[in-house]
C-alpha cells in the first residue's frame, strides 16, 4: 500500500491534572492540529496502450468538524493559444500568444459549493481556476483586452480537452470523519509531476493541509517509444521508414497470397 | 477497440485509423498519388495534432508508395530514367521550398499561402482534369472508332534542348521539362507538407505526355523518395513522428493499394482521370468549406513546452 500522507502533528496538550499543586497552573499549549489523513486508490497515472482516461478515487479522514477541499494541479508549462479570425472571408489564424506557467490540468473538489466556503476568507492558499491563472505570465506584450480574449480561449480549449473540469467536484463525507472524492482525468492527459492537495476548513479557515505528488507518466512501451522519438530522433526516423518500406513490401507479398 | 499513440498523447479508435489508412492506400494504387491530401486534413478533422498528424501520415505514404509501387514495378510500369531525373529536380525543389517556407513563417503569411495554395491548385487540377477526361470520354462514345487522341499539343517546351528518350514513356523530349517539374513539385511539398501526387500525376500526363499506365509507378517512385524525406526531417528535427499511429495507418494501406493497383489497371485511361478529377475537385470543396465555415471555437493550443 502506498504511503498514507498526514497532517503534521504538535505535541499534545498536558492533561489538566498535575501531581504538584504548588506550582502555577501550565499555560495551555497551542491546540494540536487536527488530523488529516488522505489516500488514493492509485499512486501514479500510468498511461498504457489501453490508456482511455481515468478515474481516481481520493479518500480519508479527519477529526470533524469540519469540511473538505481537494485541489489538484498539474506541472506547469508554457502553452501557445492561437486565434482564428475571418480574413477576407476565410478563417485564417491571424494571433499567437503564449502564456508562462500555465498548469496543466487544475480540479477542484469541495464538500460544500466553493463559494459559500472561499467567501469566508479561507481564500488565501485555495485558489479557484480564475485566481491561478490570473497567475499566468503573458510572453510578450499585448493589450489588456486582448490578453484577456486569450486568457478565456486557453481556459475554453482545456475545458474541452477535460484538463479544466467545468464543474467542481463533490466531496462526499460520512459520519462527520469519513470523506471521498472522485477525480477524473481525460486521455489526453499530459504527463508529469501531478500535485493533490486536501485541505481542512473550520469556520473558513483552513485547520489543516496535506499534499502529496501524483505521477503522470506513459509506461512500458509507450514510454519507450516516446524516449526514442525524443532522444534518438534521426535514428527513430530511419526506423520508421524502415518499417514503413517493410511492411509495404510484404503486405504486397502477402495480398497476393490471398 | 481504442489504442493509445504514445506521441500523439491520446487514445484512438484502432478501426477509424485502419479504415483511413485503407482509404489512402487505395489512393496511391489507384491513381499514384500520397493519399495525403485526403488522409492529413482527416486525420487532424478526427483530433490528431496537425504536426503529428502531417509526420506520421508522411511514414504512411512511405509503405503505401512501396506497396504501390512494387505492383507497377511487376508490370514494368515504371519509367525509373524519368523517376531518377524527377527526383533530382525535386530534392533541390524541396530545399528551396523549405527556405521559402521559413521566410513566409517569418513574415507572417504562411497560414493564407497555404490556405490559398491549397484550393486554387486543387480546384484548378481537379477542373482541368475533369473537362479533359469529360471531352475524351465523350469523343469515344461518338465514334468509337476514332483513334486515341494526344492528351497534348507540342508546345514551345518541345523545342527544349537536352532530349532524352524515354522508352518507357515512349517519349523523346527535353531533360529540363522533368526536371523543373520535379522542382516545382518539391517547392509544393515543402510548403504544403505533402508529397505532391495531386499535382505531379496530371503534370505527368498533360504536361509531359506521359501514358496514364506508367504515370502511377513513376510518380510512386518520386513520391516514396519525398516522404522518406519528410518523415527522417519531422522525425530528426521535430519528434513529431508517431510510429503506432503510422503502423496502423500503414496495415490499412497495405491492403489498399493493391486493390487500388488492380482496379487502376482494369479501368481505361479516361476513367481513372476523370475518377481522380472527382476525387480532388471535392477535396478542394472540402477544404474551401472549411476555410469558409466558422469553427466551433476559434481557439486552439500550439506546442506545450514543459517548465518546471
Amino acid at each position: 500500500m502506498a504511503s498514507v500522507a498526514a497532517a503534521q502533528q504538535l505535541p499534545a496538550p498536558s492533561l489538566g491534572n498535575r501531581a504538584d499543586p504548588t506550582l502555577p497552573p501550565a499555560v495551555p499549549a497551542e491546540p494540536a492540529t487536527p488530523n488529516l489523513i488522505v489516500d488514493l486508490s492509485s499512486a501514479r497515472v500510468s498511461i498504457t496502450s489501453a490508456f482511455q482516461g481515468e478515474s481516481l478515487l481520493l479518500f480519508g479522514m479527519f477529526d470533524p468538524p469540519g469540511e473538505i477541499v481537494v485541489v489538484v494541479a498539474g506541472p506547469p508549462a508554457r502553452e501557445q493559444v492561437m486565434r482564428k479570425e475571418r480574413v477576407l472571408g476565410l478563417w485564417l489564424t491571424t494571433g499567437r500568444q503564449s502564456f508562462d506557467d500555465v498548469p496543466a490540468y487544475y480540479f477542484i473538489a469541495a464538500s460544500q459549493p466553493l463559494q459559500r466556503l472561499l467567501a469566508r476568507g479561507a481564500g488565501g492558499e485555495i485558489l479557484s481556476l480564475e485566481d491561478r491563472l490570473a497567475s499566468v505570465r503573458p510572453v510578450g506584450w499585448r493589450d489588456p483586452a486582448q490578453l484577456a480574449r486569450f486568457r478565456g480561449g486557453l481556459v475554453e480549449v482545456k475545458r474541452r480537452e477535460g484538463l479544466y473540469p467545468a464543474a467542481f467536484g463533490q466531496v462526499t463525507i460520512q459520519g462527520g470523519r469519513l470523506f471521498r472524492a472522485e477525480l477524473p482525468f481525460p486521455s489526453r492527459l499530459p504527463e508529469g509531476a501531478y500535485d493533490v492537495r486536501a485541505y481542512l476548513l473550520r469556520d473558513g479557515k483552513i485547520a489543516a493541509v496535506v499534499s502529496r505528488p501524483l505521477p503522470v507518466s506513459k509506461v512500458g512501451f509507450n514510454a519507450e517509444l516516446a524516449g526514442w522519438s525524443r532522444e534518438q530522433g534521426p535514428l527513430y526516423g530511419m526506423g520508421a521508414i524502415a518499417l514503413a518500406l517493410l511492411v509495404g513490401w510484404m503486405g504486397v507479398a502477402f495480398m497476393r497470397r490471398l | 477497440m481504442e489504442i493509445y499513440l504514445p506521441i500523439a498523447e491520446q487514445s484512438m479508435n484502432v478501426f477509424v485509423l485502419l479504415g483511413l489508412g485503407g482509404a489512402a492506400g487505395l489512393l496511391a494504387g489507384m491513381f499514384g498519388v500520397g493519399g495525403g491530401f485526403l488522409a492529413t486534413p482527416l486525420l487532424i478533422f478526427v483530433g490528431i495534432p496537425p504536426a503529428v498528424a502531417v509526420a506520421s501520415q508522411a511514414n504512411q505514404v512511405v509503405a503505401n508508395s512501396i506497396s504501390s509501387l512494387q505492383v507497377q514495378w511487376r508490370r514494368g510500369n515504371v519509367d525509373l530514367r524519368m523517376g531518377l531525373i524527377l527526383l533530382l529536380g525535386g530534392m533541390v525543389g524541396s530545399s528551396a521550398g523549405v527556405t521559402l517556407f521559413t521566410y513566409l513563417k517569418r513574415i507572417g503569411q504562411i497560414d493564407f499561402v497555404i490556405a490559398v495554395l491549397y484550393v486554387v491548385m486543387l480546384s484548378a487540377i481537379g477542373t482541368l482534369m475533369l473537362a479533359e477526361s469529360l471531352r475524351t470520354w465523350l469523343r469515344t462514345k461518338r465514334n468509337p472508332q476514332a483513334p486515341r487522341g494526344k492528351l497534348h499539343t507540342h508546345y514551345l517546351v518541345h523545342r527544349l534542348p537536352l532530349k532524352m528518350r524515354f522508352y518507357k514513356s515512349k517519349l523523346y523530349i527535353s531533360a529540363l521539362l522533368p526536371l523543373g517539374l520535379g522542382f516545382v513539385i518539391g517547392i509544393l511539398s515543402a510548403i504544403l507538407g505533402v508529397g505532391g501526387g495531386f499535382v505531379l500525376v496530371p503534370a505527368m500526363i498533360y504536361l509531359l505526355g506521359m501514358p496514364t499506365t506508367v504515370v502511377i509507378g513513376t510518380s510512386n517512385f518520386q513520391i516514396l523518395f519525398v516522404a522518406a524525406n519528410v518523415t527522417f526531417l519531422q522525425a530528426a528535427t521535430n519528434g513529431t513522428v508517431d510510429v503506432v499511429l503510422a503502423l496502423l495507418l500503414i496495415l490499412g494501406g497495405v491492403v489498399g493499394a493493391p486493390i487500388g493497383a488492380r482496379v487502376a489497371a482494369k479501368l481505361p485511361g479516361v476513367v481513372l482521370r476523370g475518377l481522380m478529377a472527382v476525387l480532388v475537385l471535392a477535396v478542394a470543396v472540402e477544404l474551401m468549406t472549411e476555410l469558409l465555415r466558422t469553427p466551433a471555437s476559434p481557439f486552439s493550443l500550439g506546442v506545450r513546452e514543459v517548465q518546471s
